[in-house]
């Protein structure tokens, strides 16, 4: 049974509860997700330490080339910050899509990622700008990239109840480079994806450098393209290059099949499409860049 | 249990409730202040009957724990006529936006979430502020007019 | 609809003085300003909540249930189970109350029974001094089940080998009720007497009301052992009759009401809002206190009645001019776990599906079957989309093969007013060929199949379909309906009537029927309705019919007021009845006309010493201090007269990923004649977005376990305000010689017809013909992949 509600107004404060309830108080920024398990008692706490009224978490800043996404962030500032938009329109409009506008003004992007959904939109544009998570704990502060997040389907590799992740931060994308972001769903407010896709391509001349691809949900969380990522290394930027790298994305992807989101065949029909479009899309934006 | 005062403001005036760490906002809203306006349509934040609006933003009321509503501002349906009915509601009236009227002031407050940041929004502007916000009855239609009216008609008032 | 036709619309209804008239409606303030009571806001002093538990197993024999651990729960003030609960079987639905004889209503359920046969079904309910108490009560209750074979699909639990679900299927394995049989000619011969013959199979979805505010009620027992319910029905005085027969009281002991809104209804609550008044009651008789129950979204998924889906075999014989020639539909429909509307829902997707054509050789057999699935019931449309989406795909089909253009076809073969057809009342008019035009011109039919370049990955196309309705559900149901109107002491005119406003508008529209009958004006006129102890029997708003039955009852007693005034009047006027008028609250000797006779107060009366208009508060005033007061009374059985639609789409398909998107929907609908144009128009926008859904993603799938996969709105996938096209409804008057001012029922067309539209006009862009719905990604992307196969 819930017992507290705490706001504190700093990262020290908020981990100082964390671990004077020894185990039993859980971080919550927006809550959106983790009010609703809380009430279906799929998570129990003692106490939530609400991090939303920490100052130096609501901030998205660029410093030496990077771009930093406090904890407190939510999906609509995100969505209509000028730095993200700016550079890195992908994650942008990755935020504009989850659930609705009242959903986005109080979810958070780190939540959407600690929160370990296999499907999370945010985090599939994240891990194709490798982004890396600060967390903290009484332990000190740690660095973890982003694939490392998941630790399971629907588990996180966060411990919320000793640890604290303050920020996610990622290299912002240089000349020649750009992102992408597509979404497969079922109508165009409060879905999730039956599939996403994010690219980053970083080109030279007419061959790619090299590309991410990312892909959701076909695994615990955002899934790279492995295969289809080596095959692009010094690929020429053709149609045949992005047809090939659309079928061997397939070689990483092991969707399920859901009643309610699309059958494993049907994903495994559209991935490639929906690869191929956001490898088109990452390449026009990296020539405009 | 344990309880806690929180400390808001509600439509303009200062607040003072106990509230215990699991009460989440609709339910001190309808319940607790008897404010019955903000509905409740699925409590899990996929309708937008509850919306309302904090610290200028439209959220869903029932995915907001209470107190994290401490010291903020918050607007409810009740708040929204300023001694004459708001320009939303009248284009909601005059528009033919109201049917059953559950939804009607959830789908109020975000649209007016929408025009107080945002004077002159586009179709899309419109749509994307009233998306969360479920509509069995009308279609969307006319309650899509009735936004671009009432946007007009705050523009002329200015 | 456009300015242009709006202007129209008013040069048009100068006769009247109040209807044909978009006023502002009588909620609408207290709506917005969100002072509008719902049930799930009604409180009450000493009110207790209620939860219910829910069976975990779709088919199972309650071996065994204790519930002292709850009921000593604190808090926890009554447990209600099979055990303590009335033993009176019934039907949570309206049937119930109005089955006409020979036939007879199916009685398949108690409030708790010792078998549960859905996941869903209630197992035993709490009342508690807190919701979250009564939660936590439902956890203490131990149930051992005996688990039973259980059976999803309705074909397959016609088999021998299925269980059976309940006893007493007299007419086939798993049927309830009877087998709906309508024929018309000889459909045999009119097969073997046409050139062309096309049979297609359909599968039909389960669709979802949806309606905003869940199933609710609050009941309260008074010492004295009189009930009041408030409640979300739609039909609070058959709901009162279902009550007393499940309670054993007197229908006159019982007060049904709301209080007065209800967050919509689509037909999901014809009859009890699912269980919450039966359970609500009960619980207040134990408890003696009054006991509140809201519905959660996903209880009101699971565990009210959904959209019957199943399967349509539709067989349809032409002549080589395309004149249609024999029609053959079978329907099995998946009734779920109970009956509630299970026996009439065929009979209308039968009659209303073999209406829209003139046809000499018809005929129509359709099965209602259990299984253990939510039940199924009512839902806007009512079988009628059930049927629409495969005549009307079959229609384009021999559209196809005769070479013909579609529309030309159709326009060649509808129903015409006068000539036979297989309902038991008279095709009294239709609009439908003008429906059709004005809708062709809408979505600019010429283009059809001049869209796509070869190669593109989206293509789009323009498909069409039409239909028919009810206005109301005589004489297949009892269906009559009373109004009162009394005038009061100062000329005020007070309206009761028992439907309903479930949020389409009666509490305006009647109103603008009773003063323009009266010739008072709108503000004059106050309206009591939904309530049981105040307001004449009528059996709710349903079957399109609220506006159409309970209008002509308005009208009928708005007229018996009117003649009473008249004729009080000619005393003081000292002129036969039959030659005053009453206009503007004003009675007047007709032959003069009103501007020109005198007011009553003014010169002429003083030089001529002979009054020609007297004001209705001046005779009501008169009247009253003369001991008498008008009182008239409406009482009627309503004619029916069908509405008449044609929907126009235009989509753009992505070949690659097999999303369909509308583009554009004009929905042209015969109304007969707008009370008030711009809640029709709502109406028509509302249905025709349902009808979208319907076509393209909504959809409740069951597990291989019996488990709803899609009971919320975050996994039920109803359109958002970003997923709607441009619609354009569009109104057609035909004046129908029978309906309240020529009107007809409009509150269902809006999603009749709209699948099929969306259906063909897939094929015309694809090439693919679905007789699937919905037509969702996955099953347009395989369909569009086997034809490439091809």
């Amino acid at each position: 049974m819930l017992q507290e509600y705490y706001l504190p107004h700093s990262v020290a404060d908020a981990l100082i509860l964390l671990k004077n309830n020894n185990g039993q108080a859980r971080i919550i920024a927006g809550g959106t997700d983790l009010v609703i398990d809380h009430q279906a008692e799929k998570i129990k706490a003692e106490a939530f330490v609400d991090i939303s009224n920490i100052e130096e978490l609501k901030k998205i800043e660029c410093a030496d080339g990077v771009i930093t996404i406090g904890a407190a962030v939510t999906h609509s500032e995100a969505a209509r910050s000028e730095l993200i938009q700016k550079h890195a329109p992908a994650l942008a409009m990755a935020a504009r899509s989850v659930g609705s506008l009242q959903i986005r003004n109080i979810a958070t992007v780190v939540g959407n990622v600690v929160n370990a959904q296999p499907a999370a939109d945010t985090a599939v544009v994240l891990a194709v700008l490798e982004a890396e998570a600060e967390v903290n704990s009484a332990a000190g502060v740690k660095y973890v990239p982003l694939y490392k997040m998941y630790a399971g389907v629907c588990k996180s590799a966060v411990d919320s109840t000793s640890q604290l992740v303050t920020r996610i931060r990622f290299i912002v994308p240089q000349r020649n480079q750009g992102t992408a972001f597509v979404r497969l769903c079922q109508r165009k407010a409060l879905a999730l994806p039956m599939l996403n896709v994010a690219a980053m391509v970083s080109l030279q001349g007419d061959r790619f450098a090299w590309a991410r691809l990312a892909m959701a949900p076909v695994g615990p969380g955002p899934v790279r393209a492995i295969e289809a990522e080596k095959m692009l290394r010094g690929a020429p930027l053709t149609d045949e290059t992005v047809e090939k790298a659309a079928q061997l994305a397939l070689e990483s992807a092991n969707p399920r099949s859901s009643m309610v989101r699309g059958s494993r065949e049907y994903r495994i029909g559209v991935l490639p499409v929906l690869v191929k479009r956001a490898l088109t899309a990452a390449v026009a934006r990296a020539h405009t860049n | 249990m344990s309880f806690t005062t929180l400390k808001f403001t509600l439509n303009g005036e200062p607040i003072e409730i106990a509230v215990s760490p699991s009460d989440m906002l609709v339910d001190v809203l309808r319940d607790k202040l008897e404010l019955t306006g903000t509905k409740k349509g699925c409590g899990k934040g996929e309708c937008g009957a509850c919306t309302v609006i904090m610290n200028g933003k439209a959220v869903a009321s029932c995915l907001v724990p209470a107190l994290k509503a401490a010291d903020a501002e918050i607007e409810t349906i009740e708040g929204v006529a300023n001694g004459a009915a708001h320009p939303l509601q009248e284009t909601f009236m005059d528009l033919g936006a109201v049917q059953c009227g559950f939804c009607t002031p959830g789908m109020i407050m975000s649209s007016k979430a929408l025009l107080d940041d945002n004077p002159q929004p586009t179709k899309s502007e419109i749509r994307e502020a009233i998306a969360g916000n479920i509509c069995r009855c009308t279609g969307y239609v006319k309650i899509e007019e009735a936004v671009e009216a009432a946007a007009e008609k705050l523009r002329e008032q200015r | 609809m456009s300015a242009v036709k709006r202007e129209e619309q008013v040069v048009e209804d100068s006769k009247y003085n109040v209807i044909g008239k978009s006023v502002r409606r009588r909620d609408a303030l207290a709506k917005v300003s969100g002072e509008a009571t719902f049930t799930t806001d009604v409180k009450l002093p000493g009110m207790l909540y209620a939860k219910v538990l829910r069976s975990p197993y779709p088919h199972a024999r309650i071996k065994r249930i204790d519930v002292s651990r709850a009921e000593r729960l604190p808090g926890v003030k009554a447990v209600a189970t099979h055990k303590n609960t009335s033993r009176e079987r019934f039907n949570t639905s309206a049937t119930m109350t109005f089955t006409v004889p020979h036939l007879q209503p199916v009685l398949d359920q108690y409030i708790f029974d010792d078998v549960v046969r859905y996941v869903g079904d209630e197992v035993a309910a709490v009342a508690a001094v807190s919701e979250e108490v009564a939660r936590q009560a439902l956890k203490l209750i131990e149930v051992e089940y005996e688990q039973l074979p259980a059976v999803y699909d309705p074909l397959e639990a016609m088999k021998e080998e299925a269980p059976d679900i309940h006893a007493g299927c007299h007419e086939g394995k798993n049927v309830p009720g009877e087998v709906v049989k309508i024929a018309l000619g000889d459909v045999e011969k009119g097969f073997a007497e046409s050139d062309l013959v096309i049979e297609e199979s359909f599968k039909l979805p389960v669709q979802k009301q949806a309606q905003m505010e869940t199933h609710a009620a609050v009941a309260q027992v008074t010492p004295e052992g009189t009930i009041t319910v408030w409640s979300t029905t739609q039909t609070p005085h058959p709901t009162r009759m279902i009550l007393s027969k499940v309670f054993n009281m007197p229908n006159s002991k019982i007060r049904v009401l709301n209080p007065p809104y209800v967050g919509g209804g689509f037909g999901v609550r014809i009859g009890c809002s699912a269980k919450a008044e039966p359970i609500a009651v009960a619980l207040a008789m134990m408890t003696k206190r009054p006991v509140k129950i809201v519905y959660s979204r996903e209880e009101d998924f699971t565990a009210s009645d959904t959209r019957h889906g199943g399967y349509a075999r539709v067989k349809l014989g032409v002549k080589k001019d395309g004149t249609f020639h024999a029609l053959d539909i079978k329907g099995v429909l998946n009734g779920g776990a109970y009956c509630s509307f299970s026996s009439e829902v065929p009979g209308v997707m039968g009659t209303m599906t073999l209406a829209i054509y003139r046809i000499p050789n018809e005929n129509f057999v359709g099965y209602p079957v259990y299984t253990n699935t939510t039940p199924c019931g009512a839902m806007r449309g009512f079988g009628n989309p059930q049927g629409n989406f495969p005549l009307e795909s079959v229609v384009d089909m021999a559209a196809e093969q005769l070479g013909m253009d579609p529309l030309q076809l159709r326009l060649k073969n509808i129903m015409k007013a006068g000539e036979p057809w297989c309902l038991p009342y008279p095709c009294s008019s239709t609009g439908l060929a003008e429906c059709i035009e004005k809708g062709a011109e809408s979505i600019g039919w010429e283009r059809r199949g001049k869209f796509n370049k070869p190669g593109a990955t989206k293509v789009r196309g323009i498909g069409m379909g039409v239909g028919t309705h009810v206005s109301n559900s005589w004489p297949f149901c009892v269906d009559y309906d009373n109004a009162y109107i009394t005038i009061e002491q100062d000329g005020s005119v007070q309206l009761a009537t028992g439907v309903p406003d479930i949020g389409t508008g009666t509490s305006t529209s009647l109103p603008q029927i009773a003063a323009e009958v009266l010739g008072v004006e709108l503000d004059k006129v106050n309206i009591t309705f939904g309530d049981t102890a105040n307001t004449p029997f009528d059996i709710g708003s349903h079957a399109s019919r609220t506006l159409y039955a309970a209008g002509t009852a308005v009208i009928a007693a708005a007229k018996d007021a009117r003649k009473q005034v008249l004729e009080y009047a000619s005393e003081l006027l000292d002129t036969p009845a039959e030659r005053l008028a009453l206009k503007n609250s004003t009675v007047f000797v007709a032959a003069l006309g009103l501007t020109d006779s005198c007011s009553g107060s003014g010169v002429c009366q003083a030089g001529s010493g002979k009054r020609t208009s007297v004001t209705l508060q001046e005779v009501a005033a008169h009247a009253h201090l003369h001991n008498k007061q008008f009182i008239g009374v409406g009482r009627i059985v309503p004619p029916n007269s069908p509405p008449w639609e044609a929907h126009f789409a235009e989509v753009e398909v992505d070949l690659s990923t097999g999303q369909v998107r509308v583009i554009k929907l004009a929905a042209a609908h015969d109304v007969g004649k707008a009370i008030h144009p711009m809640i029709v128009e709502g109406q028509i926008e509302g249905g025709v977005l349902q009808g979208i859904g319907y076509a393209l993603s909504e959809e409740i799938k069951y597990n291989d376990k019996g488990k709803q996969q899609n009971y919320s709105f975050h996994n039920y996938f109803l359109p958002t305000a970003e997923d709607v096209p441009e619609i354009d409804a569009i109104i057609v008057e035909s004046n129908d010689p029978q309906g309240p001012f020529g009107a007809k029922g409009i509150g269902e067309t809006g999603l009749v017809p709209t699948a099929p539209a969306i259906a063909n006009a897939v094929y015309d862009a694809t090439g693919v013909r679905f007789t699937e719905i919905p037509m969702t990604e996955e099953r347009v992307f395989f369909g569009l992949q086997n034809k490439r196969k091809c």
